[in-house]
């Protein structure tokens, strides 16, 4: 009622300072996964950055699309935001691949700030005689097509990387497409598939029990938590990819907006609370401001682009 | 064992501090009444409430989620029963006998023994978690999919068992359903199926839509539609509870369910979903009087009832002993544990053994809270029924459009009930049953993504399904099933279908 009433007090004097009623960030996967989590922290820190409530609102489907594009028709006002993942700049792709109408377009977004960025690990089930990157390069060369690798799905965050891998070695593999991390990690620890590319949270109690071996990571430099598993570019491969989130407005937002916006964000980055939230799930904040954010998005999502036109229609291979 | 004990005495010590004890509490009560919600059942729950759960220390939030799962899952049987409206998909079974016991004047009887029934269930599989945890995680994980289409596979046969009327208008039904769930994005290819650019449409459709409008509004509508109104059914104080006679046709059920349920629900992927599709199968085919079922056969109650909630006790064990969800709930469950910074995964017993044992103990404590909250509220609930239609009917059909609209905040679900509503209606008046529609939605999606992933896995040699030997040897299974069902033909004795067409009763419509 107060929503409703502080709405239509906007709409009508037009003026209000920035913000003056609740902000909603729209989370368009189901509670519970890597951008839900980055979301639900970083809105209690905006809550302090911006003095005003701000709702996390999930709202799933479509391996996402619904919700990004709830968002790329909303009003630019500064009140609907959103935390989206790596694969705001796939989807999109995949749609024009398939002659289909995106549901939105990646230029229907500003950039508010990235937030956090994780390489995936490669990881192998360890009744696998793989003990480098090398010695599993050289047997899926000898033996092209025949070791089945798992991933989160079709096209999906662990599925890009991988083909970045074989492309990159020359070399092809199976691939088993299952419905999350969850099934993936299931799939290599039941020895259904040999590796997948993990998220480091995700398989690092497995890599501390013994159950999964890690040959490589996809960062410009190590992760933290994995001291001693090389890099791709350490190995001979020009390759990085990174499991990111970011913060995320329709376009078109005004100036001073956008302005405020950017400072909460930076300062919801710095916040105590937030920075422990982020370390207790394992991701590693990694924040840019718009700018750098903008420049590094789009380089980035050009070389997804081309990785999935490179996988192309897989039914018809 | 002495060692178990010690640890189970730990838990104790620690789900029965006050603060551990309030939230378990809360958590029960919260989960019944999102329960009761009609649309709602345990997973959307859950979910909504998962937030809630973020300021709480590791071991009160699992407490408080664990509560609101099994509370959501009494209170989803309470719709079932009362209003043949489902919560989730697994008490679509329930939906069946049970609202035919409250149509007889037995919705106390169904109501106590759904409650008992879980007790039982809730109660036995927590056991079996605590003890079997390690070496059963293991057996799961080698539940490919090639294993887990096999599974579907004799999930798929329960069909002939779902229905008591012609086996040709059933198959119908279930080819309907199937073709239903293919509806959505293709997880093997990515291209959208049936979806018409309807982005929402790309997951398919939501089987709790689905069940809802089949069951619960084609019921209202259909009621509506009557010359005359059936009479309020006025439970007496004195029926509410089973009789002897209830009880013991439940015993065996609800063994039966526990074991058959907590089998199927360490698996991981959903199937625990199809343990009480299963368990009802099991159950009409072990039956006397096969007949009974679907005019409110008590076993048709009990079996799937307890089959469903020791799955979900089940569905724990790759989760606790591996880090592994098991299908969403626990996937849910995980997230929540990350959050506070339990790395969930084989370790953890050893790491966290408060969490663990004061989860396990607290599994136990939330059995006994339901079962003292809800037995008393038999009574409260049965009494909805005395509210006349009128008022009653457009309540519940708010409801329900609240109920899903809340799930996903979708306008697209609601549509979707809606419009099964009305095909359910016309449906029942063309004399075709509906389960067997929720079931196909249900298990194609399963099917083909297991079917598929692992032709993926054999490079399409459909080999893989027969030489691995647990896939194997279930297909084996559900081969001596189809023969036996098909030996009356052979011998020209009567099976009970035929039996129950020669002596010309009409079955009373699910």
């Amino acid at each position: 009622m107060l929503v409703a009433f502080a709405a239509l007090a906007g709409s009508v004097w037009g003026q209000e300072p920035y913000p003056s009623r609740p902000i909603t960030i729209v989370v368009p996967f189901p509670p519970g996964g890597i951008a839900d989590l980055t979301a639900r922290p970083l809105a209690s820190a905006l809550e302090r950055a911006l003095r005003q409530p701000v709702v996390v609102s999930n709202k799933a489907g479509a391996a996402g699309a619904v919700g990004m594009q709830s968002v790329a028709i909303a009003k630019a006002d500064g009140y609907t935001l959103m935390v989206a993942v790596v694969s705001i700049s796939t989807l999109p792709e995949v749609d024009a691949l398939f002659g289909r109408a995106p549901a939105y377009r990646r230029d229907q977004f500003v950039g508010i700030a990235r937030l956090n960025a994780d390489p995936p690990v490669l990881v192998v089930g360890t009744e696998w005689r793989w003990r480098t990157l090398k010695e599993l390069v050289e047997e899926a060369r000898k033996r092209p097509g025949e070791i089945t690798y798992a991933s989160s799905g079709l096209y999906g965050a662990s599925h890009v990387p991988m083909e970045m891998l074989l492309h990159a070695a020359g070399i092809r593999m199976r691939h088993l497409p299952t419905t999350g991390g969850g099934p993936a990690t299931t799939a290599v620890l039941g020895g259904h598939a040999a590796l997948w590319a993990s998220p480091p949270a995700i398989a690092l109690p497995h890599l501390k029990s013994g159950k999964l071996r890690a040959l490589a990571t996809w960062g410009e430099s190590r992760v933290a938590a994995l001291p001693d598993v090389p890099t791709l570019k350490e190995l001979g491969y020009d390759l990085e990819y990174y499991l990111w989130a970011g913060l995320f407005a329709p376009k078109n937002l005004p100036a001073g907006v956008f302005k405020t916006l950017r400072a909460a964000a930076r300062q919801a980055v710095g916040d105590a609370d937030f920075r422990a939230a982020m370390a207790r799930v394992e991701m590693p904040i990694a924040y840019q401001d718009a700018d750098e954010f903008k420049a590094w998005w789009d380089k980035d999502a050009l070389i997804l682009a081309g990785v999935i036109k490179r996988i192309g229609k897989v039914a018809e291979k | 064992m002495v060692e178990t004990l010690q640890n189970l005495a730990l838990g104790f010590s620690i789900a029965l501090t006050p603060g551990v004890l309030f939230y378990a509490f809360a958590g029960c009560v919260v989960g019944t009444l999102v329960g009761v919600l009609p649309g709602i059942g345990p997973l959307a729950g859950i979910s909504l409430l998962l937030p809630a759960t973020f300021g709480l220390d590791a071991t009160r939030a699992i407490v408080m989620l664990a509560g609101i799962y099994y509370g959501a899952m009494y209170g989803g049987s309470t719709t079932s029963i009362l209003m043949r409206i489902p919560g989730e998909a697994a008490s679509v079974m329930t939906c069946i006998d049970g609202y035919a016991m409250a149509r007889k004047g037995r919705a106390g009887a169904a109501l106590a023994i759904a409650a008992v029934g879980s007790y039982v269930a809730g109660t036995v599989s927590v056991v079996a978690l605590m003890v079997l945890a390690p070496p059963l995680a293991s057996f799961a994980l080698r539940f490919g999919p090639p294993e887990y289409f096999a599974l579907l596979v004799l999930g798929l046969l329960v069909l002939a068992y779902m229905s008591g009327g012609s086996m040709l208008k059933a198959l119908a039904m279930a080819a309907l359903g199937l073709l239903g769930g293919m509806i959505g994005i293709d997880q093997m290819s990515g291209y959208f199926r049936f979806a018409y650019g309807v982005v929402e449409l790309g997951d398919g459709i939501g089987v709790v839509p689905v069940a809802v409008g089949l069951f619960g509004l084609a019921e209202i509508l259909a009621t509506a539609g009557l010359a005359t109104p059936p009479s309020v059914i006025k439970p007496k104080l004195r029926e509410l509870l089973p009789s002897r006679r209830e009880w013991s046709a439940s015993a065996w059920p609800i063994g039966r369910g526990t074991v058959l349920g907590f089998l199927i629900g360490i698996i991981p992927g959903s199937a625990h979903i199809i343990a009480s599709f299963v368990s009802y199968a099991v159950e009409r085919r072990l039956s006397a009087h096969p007949e009974e079922f679907g005019r409110g056969a008590v076993a048709g109650v009990a079996g799937p009832e307890s089959a469903n909630n020791s799955a979900t006790s089940g569905a724990f064990v790759p989760m606790l002993a591996l880090g592994v969800p098991s299908g969403p709930i626990p996937a849910v469950m995980l997230a929540a544990m990350m959050v506070h910074g339990v790395s969930p995964g084989p370790l953890l017993i050893k790491q966290q053994p408060e969490l663990f044992w004061g989860f396990i103990a607290s599994m136990y404590v939330g059995n006994v809270v339901l079962l003292v909250l809800n037995l008393p509220l038999v009574g409260v609930f049965v009494n909805l029924l005395r509210v006349p239609y009128p008022v009653l009917y457009p309540s519940i059909v708010v409801f329900c459009i609240l109920g899903v609209y809340a799930v996903n905040g979708s306008v697209v679900d609601v549509w979707i009930m809606l419009v099964m509503g009305a095909l359910g209606y016309v449906l029942r008046k063309l004399d075709f049953e509906t389960a067997p529609i929720v079931l196909g939605v249900i298990l194609a999606p399963m099917i083909e993504m297991a079917l598929r992933q692992s032709l993926a896995m054999s490079d399409g040699h459909y080999g893989i399904l027969v030489t691995r030997p647990i896939a194997g040897a279930l297909l084996a299974v559900g081969a001596v099933l189809v023969l036996l069902g098909l030996r009356p033909l052979v011998t020209r004795s009567l099976d009970w279908r035929a039996k129950l067409a020669l002596a010309g009763t009409k079955e009373e419509r699910l």
